[in-house]
Parts: structure tokens; sequence; C-alpha cells
């Protein structure tokens, strides 16, 4: 059985390379292959996609040398590596790669973003046998801000060549074992660190904080959301950026209008109309985006040889895309958002989480629970009257409040059992889906005849175009009715004995008529 | 995985070169390449420098109770593995003889490393035995180099008459034969090329120099193009590569 040796070390500190070099000379022949100078800079997406999956995605480049590596990070090994001049921002814009491949199933539609370039000198030495054959490879790096690293490349089959060399730079070398990726230790200096965004909320209350402290921790959160997504947005970086702004203004709305007793009134509806505006201004853009990151999609839904005719519609929407998202700049430039948040931000700061009343303070768990399991039962109620025959805007009404119960949960999701909490959100998650696909359908069957008028007025529409979105139309009413028939599975599933007992008894405790 | 077999029933016609070259070839187009040394005379593993030893013979090996991927070691070069050579390999046949459908067998020691490498070169070596018979039926790609004198050009008439007694088991077989180490200043390798050309039109217009540089890679013990990365020789492999690549689409 082999055993499982560490790759990387980290020097002493009264260590330098050319010292190493010379103790090693009297240790273990060798030879030197390369020695340069290098830039290492690490990628992420904004939302750190490849770190939580154990990648790290280095750029290096030397004098001759310029690639991209994609490293398990606990591990070190190489998974994949591509020589490559410059980064490109998407997966889709690699060529074709086992590296490509990988990336693009990490990042989806999220852009490769540079974090940190390190200078470095790189030495490669070959360990060598008494044949003069390779039987391990080591890389010496030394940062010039960082202590000088050696990792250890093993060679498939000379495991022992490996262990060797372990215990040698341990023992005789006096090298320590590191585990963490240089990355951290580069993120530091920047005062950052790795997951220091994500767009999932998880906030921790204590059950008996008073509700009006812990809701202005939610909106200070969604705030924060808001503020850092801005400049990607405005940038138009990639398209999360504005999707995770989008859900964090529609997150404030939701709590704005359902933790309504926290506010005075007339303080609530002030901001609820400034979000709504937010809402709405950002909708258009994302509305493209949407049917741009889609169109991959139509056309593999539609036979192979109509696939190009669909270019047009492409060509179309980005033109669109582009007007909505100067649209959207100018807004954000605009001094009506920029004073309204500024101030949304100072009397979140300000707002003395006064309880309406002196005798009682309301608590969050409190406050969750009635808000919880009031919305619950609306779901259950407006769920349960929808048959085969009932209209489309009671399966819409439904979805929205599916969403506000969403929120909730997630707003409050640490004060119960995680598990608990866990098997009801994936059961939500299932009739909201449901409910989204047939919206989603519905919204772009209409969206698309409206794009075909506007194109035939343009006049830019060929009569093979014009086809292809009919047959999509077709395509998307086949799937929105399909979603339409697959509604009642998912909301039984939702509504089964066992999620109402789950519910009942995380929520019900607080509402004096629960049933 | 596609398998390429370099196979002559004669000896000393450049097999071994020609495996070590091309899957060095490969290797440097990053593609994952292994080599398995069949001969028990150990001339692959000596080039790329690995002990010709394999931990229980050809015995534990044919049987499948050690999987091959455990005795595969890394060559100096990236995405070039090697199987080493045994000494006893050279009762390979006795040991294939001794087990049920003995010229199924290499195939299915080879089947577990379908996903990681994307071409295995065997280095097989001469005479036709048993344990040729499993080779080509383990292999996409029969490679077969031929030296311009009439006694080697009598052996790929033997080898195609093998392969046509034996089509149904080696349907996906495919046979190119090239010439090697071919002296362009004899008169009489000349002729023989010319001649024998206009008589196959399938042979593959690709030739190997008899060429010092090639002769060289016994004292360097690496592949030509470890060491050279200009002239007829190694431009020679280059094209062999590329015109069995085209075959293999
Ligand atoms: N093109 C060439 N020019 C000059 N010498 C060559 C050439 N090809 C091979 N040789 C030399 O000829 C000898 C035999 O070559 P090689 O080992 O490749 O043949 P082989 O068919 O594998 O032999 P065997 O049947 O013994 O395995 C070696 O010493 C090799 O260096
Ligand atoms: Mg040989």
């Amino acid at each position: 059985m082999m055993t499982k040796i560490a790759l990387s070390f980290e020097f002493p500190d009264n260590l330098n390379v050319e010292k190493f070099i010379t103790k090693l000379n009297k240790k273990i022949e060798y030879k030197l292959v390369s020695e340069h100078y290098m830039q290492k800079s690490f990628y992420d997406s904004f939302d750190w996609r490849l770190y939580n999956a154990h990648v790290l995605c280095e750029f290096n480049q030397s004098k001759n040398d310029s690639s991209l590596i994609l490293k398990n990070s606990t591990t070190a090994d190489n998974i994949a590596l591509i020589k490559i001049d410059q980064v490109p921002c998407f997966a889709n814009e690699f060529n074709r790669s086992a590296l490509a491949y990988k990336l693009a199933n990490l990042l989806e539609m999220r852009a490769l973003l540079p974090l940190t370039t390190l200078e470095l000198n790189v030495y490669k030495l070959n360990i060598l046998n008494n044949d003069q054959k390779t039987v391990a490879r080591l890389i010496i790096e030394d940062y010039w801000q960082f202590r000088c690293r050696v990792t250890i490349q093993p060679i498939k089959g000379y495991h022992k060549a490996a262990v060797n060399l372990h215990q040698l730079l341990v023992n005789s070398l006096s090298l320590t074992v590191i585990r963490k990726p240089i990355l951290l230790a580069a993120l530091k200096l920047q005062g950052r660190k790795v997951n220091d965004y994500s767009s999932k909320l998880n906030l921790q209350f204590d059950p008996d904080m008073p509700a009006g402290k812990a809701v202005k921790r939610i909106y200070k959160t969604l705030l924060k959301t808001i503020q850092i997504n801005e400049q990607g947005v405005i940038d138009a970086i990639d398209s999360e950026f504005l999707h995770d702004f989008r859900v964090a203004i529609r997150r404030t709305r939701s709590g704005l209008s359902q933790l309504k007793r926290i506010f005075p009134s007339e303080i609530t509806t002030y901001y609820s109309e400034y979000f709504a505006w937010l809402g709405s201004i950002t909708s258009l853009t994302r509305d493209m985006n949407v049917y741009l990151l889609n169109i991959d999609a139509y056309k593999s839904s539609i036979p192979q040889y109509m696939r190009e005719d669909l270019n047009p519609l492409e060509d179309f929407l980005l033109v669109k895309q582009k007007l909505a998202q100067e649209f959207l700049v100018e807004k954000l430039n605009s001094k009506k958002y920029k004073i309204l948040l500024g101030e949304w931000e100072q009397y979140l700061k300000q707002f003395p989480a006064k309880e309406t009343s002196p005798k009682k303070v309301l608590t969050i768990k409190q406050l969750a629970d009635t808000q919880i399991w009031k919305v619950y039962q609306r779901v259950i109620q407006e769920g349960a009257v929808i048959t085969k025959n009932t209209p489309a805007q009671s399966l819409h009404d439904l979805r929205k409040t599916c969403k506000k119960l969403r929120y909730l949960i997630e707003f409050f999701q640490n004060l119960y059992s995680i598990n608990k909490i866990k098997a009801l959100i994936k059961s939500l998650k299932g009739v909201q889906e449901v409910l989204g696909d047939f919206q989603d359908y519905e919204v772009q069957e209409d969206a698309l005849r409206l794009f075909s008028d506007e194109m035939m007025r343009q006049q830019k529409v060929s009569s093979s175009t014009l086809l292809d979105m009919g047959v999509l139309v077709q395509k998307l009413d086949e799937k929105r009715c399909k979603a339409r028939d697959e509604f009642a599975r998912f909301f039984t599933e939702f509504n089964n004995p066992a999620n109402k007992i789950i519910f009942k008894s995380l929520f019900a405790a607080n509402s004096k008529k629960g049933k | 995985m596609k398998v390429i077999a370099t196979y002559n029933i004669k000896g000393g016609v450049g097999k071994t070169s020609t495996t070590v070259n091309l899957a060095y070839l490969a290797a440097k187009n990053s593609h994952r390449t292994l080599v398995w040394d069949l001969d028990p005379q150990g001339a692959s593993s000596y080039y790329f420098r690995v002990k010709p030893k394999v931990k229980g013979g050809s015995k534990t090996l044919i049987s499948g109770k050690c999987e091959l991927n455990g005795l595969i070691k890394g060559t100096d070069f990236d995405y070039l593995d090697l199987l080493p050579a045994d000494f006893s390999f050279r009762n390979l046949d006795l040991v294939l003889d001794g087990r049920k459908n003995p010229t199924q067998r290499l195939q299915k020691l080879l089947q577990p490393l379908a996903d990681e490498y994307e071409y295995i070169f065997l280095d097989c070596p001469p005479n036709i035995s048993l344990l040729s018979e499993a080779i080509f039926e383990a292999t996409d790609i029969l490679l077969s180099p031929l030296i311009p004198t009439t006694l080697s050009l009598r052996t790929l008439d033997q080898l195609k008459a093998f392969i046509k007694e034996n089509k149904n088991k080696l349907k996906n077989l495919e046979l190119i034969y090239f010439f090697s180490m071919a002296d362009q200043r004899k008169k009489m390798h000349k002729e023989i090329i010319a001649s024998f050309s206009k008589q196959h039109p399938d042979l593959l217009d690709i030739i190997i120099p008899y060429a010092s540089d090639i002769e060289k890679m016994g004292i360097k013990r690496m592949p030509l193009g470890a060491y050279t990365q200009k002239g007829r020789s190694i431009e020679a492999y280059r094209a062999l590569w590329e015109a069995i690549l085209k075959r293999l689409i």
C-alpha cells in the first residue's frame, strides 16, 4: 500500500536557495533543468467557484513560457494545463481542451477574474538515479514576498524516491510541511481572504435577539451585497453581478413587505418604493441577459440545419442588451440611486431598533415563526385549489407566495434545525422551479413574438429566421405545457404529511390558532 | 484509447526505434501515451532508462492478479509512461498457452487503461507466435517497418497471409507498412523501394532514412526528439506520426 506523502514544504528562517541546493548536492544526485523569473497570477470567479471546488487556477508567465494550470488545492496535483498567452474571460472563449471543459463546468456563466500576482524565481530540479533516470522532480519557488516553497512532483512508479526525498527535506534540511496554497497568504497581504463573497445568505441569530435588531442585520447584509455587486453590474463583467444585485433587491423588498411592523410605516413605504424602482430599472437588462444566456439552448432545441438562421436573433438581442445596459448604467449613476441608497445605509445605522410595544420585546424567533407559518399556510391554501383547469394567473400568484416563503426561510434558516430546514427548502425548491419554468416559458414565448414583430418592422429579418423563431415558440410552448402538467406532482410532494408535520413543529408554536 | 503495435516477423528492422520515437512525438503533443515493452530484450525500457523488471514476471502479469497500472513507470517526459519489459517475457508464449482464450488476453489486460491513455504503443519481439496473435487482437494499427532487402519483404507477405487467414478475429486491424533504415545512397535500396512501391500501392510513402542520429539513440538513451529538433530523421518520424494520426481519425 502506498503511503500518501506531503508534497509542499517551506524553508526555515536561515535558508536560501543557494544554500539549499548546496546542501542537496551532498545528499542526492540531481540536475538543475531550469532557473527563471516568473509571474504567477491566481484566477477565480467573483464568488470563488473554483476554490470551493478545491481547484486553483494559476497563470504562470515567464520569458519562454506562459501557461494556465488548474491544480487540486489540497494535493497540489495538476489537473490540467494549457499553453496560452492571455487568459480569456469566459470558459467558452477557450479553445477546446480538458482544461476548458473543466472550467466551463465550474464557472458556468461567471467570468474568470485575476485575484493577485506574485513574483518569484523558479528552479526545476530532476532527481536522478544511477541510470541518470529522473525519479522525482523538485520545484523550488522563491517568492519575493514570501518564504521559499518547495514542491515534490513524484513520478509514477517511483514512489519510494518521493518518500526518500520527503524525508530528506524534512529531516536533514529542516523544511516544514505546508498544506495551504500560497494564494491564501497572498490574499492576506491584500487584506482579503477566500470566500469573501457569496451570494448565499448565512445569518446567525440568537433566537432571543430583538426582532428589530435582527431584521436590521438582514437589510445590512443585503445592502452590502448590492454595494459589492454594483461595480460589476456597471462594468458588465458577467451577468451574475446583476443577478445577485437583483436578488438582494428582491430580498430587501420582500423583507420590507413581510416584516412590516419593524419600521414605521412611512419609512417602509418610502423604501419599498425606492427598491421597487431599483428592481424595475434593472429588469430589462436582466431579461436580455437571460435571452442571451439561453441562445445556445434555443439553438440546440431546433434542428441542426436551422440553427444558423437564429444568428440574427442573437444580434438583435445583443443590440437591445447594449441599449438596456446603457440605460441601467445611467440610472446607477443617477442622484436618485445614490442618494437614496446612502439614506438607506444611514437609516440602518441610526435606527435604534426600538420596539413598538415596550412591555414585551418581540424576539426574532417569534417574528420568524409567525411570519413563516403565515406565509406557509397561504402557500398551502393557494396551491390546494389549483386543478388542471385553473387559469395561469393563479399559478403565477402561487409562485410569488412561494418566493416569499423561500426568502423568509433563507433569512432565518439558522434559527432552525439545519437538516429539517434543508429538506423543506428542497421540496419548496421543486415547486418553485416548476412554477418558475411555467412562467418563464410563457414570458419567453411572448417576448419572441414581440421580437419578431420588432425585427419585421426594422426589416432586417429573413423568413428563415422568423420560421426558426416560430419553431422556438412552439418548443417553448411544449415545455410550458409540460411544466403545467408536472405542477401537481411537485406540489403534492411539497405538501406531503411529513413536511406538514415539520412545518407545524418548527413554526406553529407562536401561533395561537396553529392548526 | 488506440493501440499501435510495431511488428515484423523479422528482427532488427527498426521496430523499437519506431515505437520510442513515435510515442515521444505523441506525448510531446500532450497526448497521454504508454509504451508497453513486450520484448524480453527490453530495448525500449533501455532507451527510457527504466529497469527491465516486472514484479512477478510474465506469470503474474498475464494472470491479471496485479493491475497493469501498478507496474507502470513514468518516463522523463511529460505524458509518456512505460510498462517495462522483464526477462521472463521470453516465455510469454508458454504462459499464454496455459490460459483459456489466450489470444484475447492482452486486450483484456489493456482494457482498464482505456481512460488513462490515448495511445498505447506495443513494442513487440520478432517472430510469429501465440503472443503475436494476442497482440494482433488487441491492436488497432499494426505498424510494420520494412528494410529494403528481399528477405525482409518476404516476411511482409507472410504477415499479410496470416492476417487474411484470421480476418474474422482481426476485423478492426489495420496494417500500415513503410520502409525504414533505407540508405538512399545504396543503389540496391533505391531499386528495391521503387519496384516494391509499384507493386504495393498501399505502401506508406514515408521513408525512415538510415541515419547516424537515429543510431545514436543507443548512446543517448533517449528518443530522437529529445535531443534533435531538426533534420531528415526527425522530420521523417514526424511525417510518419502524422500519417498514422490521419488513419486513426
Ligand atoms: N533508421 C536507422 N538508422 C540507423 N540505425 C538504425 C535505424 N533504425 C534502427 N537503427 C539501429 O538498428 C538497430 C535495430 O533497431 P531497432 O532496435 O529499432 O530494431 P528492432 O526491430 O526493434 O529490433 P529487434 O527485432 O531486435 O527488437 C539498433 O541498433 C538501432 O539503433
Ligand atoms: Mg526491438
